[in-house]
């Protein structure tokens, strides 16, 4: 990770992906999605790594390099910041099933950093973000149906 | 396989441990039909669509 001005900088996100025991099919679509979206600019990603959770509960955290042939991704991993400490294993982990794979991604939202700025720039702070559950807009709609139906 | 020394004895950046979120897939599944209920998501983040307060 090159310095950069914090000002430019983008929101940081992270995500961590579960890949349930007996639900891991792994054909590379993944890999090329992410490469995609570095790609296009959308986004550059800070860290990876990969978390392996036992039946008993216990974590085993691997760097991308060491998860065997990284194809196009090699590129990618040189440029990896390895913010994540040791520390946030267990607390990554923490979301995980007994007997789960999880990829964790961090990431900057690149796509959002010319807006920050200008809103930085503006006098605006951000005081409040977050992600609408699918199943928070589904439970407005069902309960916006109801009213029309009952007309309560 | 051990994670890189760099990561050991920093301090974390995520805080607190991280709790699972619902899986979107589980919640489409209940009602009508998945594709109806996606259908109707989709209808809801439809451009245009204006609220009614």
């Amino acid at each position: 990770m090159s310095e950069q001005d914090v000002s430019t900088l983008g929101p940081v996100d992270f995500l961590v992906i579960e890949f349930p025991a007996g639900h891991q099919n792994f054909t590379g679509e993944i890999a090329e999605e992410l490469l995609a979206l570095v790609a296009a600019g959308t986004i550059r990603v800070i860290d990876a790594i990969i978390l392996t959770k036992d039946e008993d509960g216990n974590v085993d955290a691997a760097e991308l390099a060491d998860a065997g042939e990284l194809g196009e991704l090699v590129e990618l991993e040189a440029e990896l910041a390895e913010l994540l400490a040791a520390e946030d294993v267990a607390n990554l982990a923490n979301a995980m099933d007994p007997g789960s794979v999880a990829g964790v991604l961090v990431y900057e939202n690149l796509w959002a950093a010319p807006f920050a700025s200008a809103a930085r720039r503006a006098g605006g702070q951000l005081i409040a973000n977050g992600r609408i559950p699918i199943q928070a807009i589904i439970a407005s709609l069902e309960a916006d149906d109801a009213l029309e139906t009952t007309g309560a | 396989m051990p994670l890189r020394a760099a990561r050991v004895g920093r301090v974390g950046v995520i805080g607190a441990p991280v709790a699972k979120a619902a899986v979107v897939a589980s919640a489409v599944s209940p009602g009508p039909s998945p594709i109806a209920k996606a259908a109707v998501v989709g209808a809801a983040v439809t451009p245009g669509r204006r609220r009614r307060i």
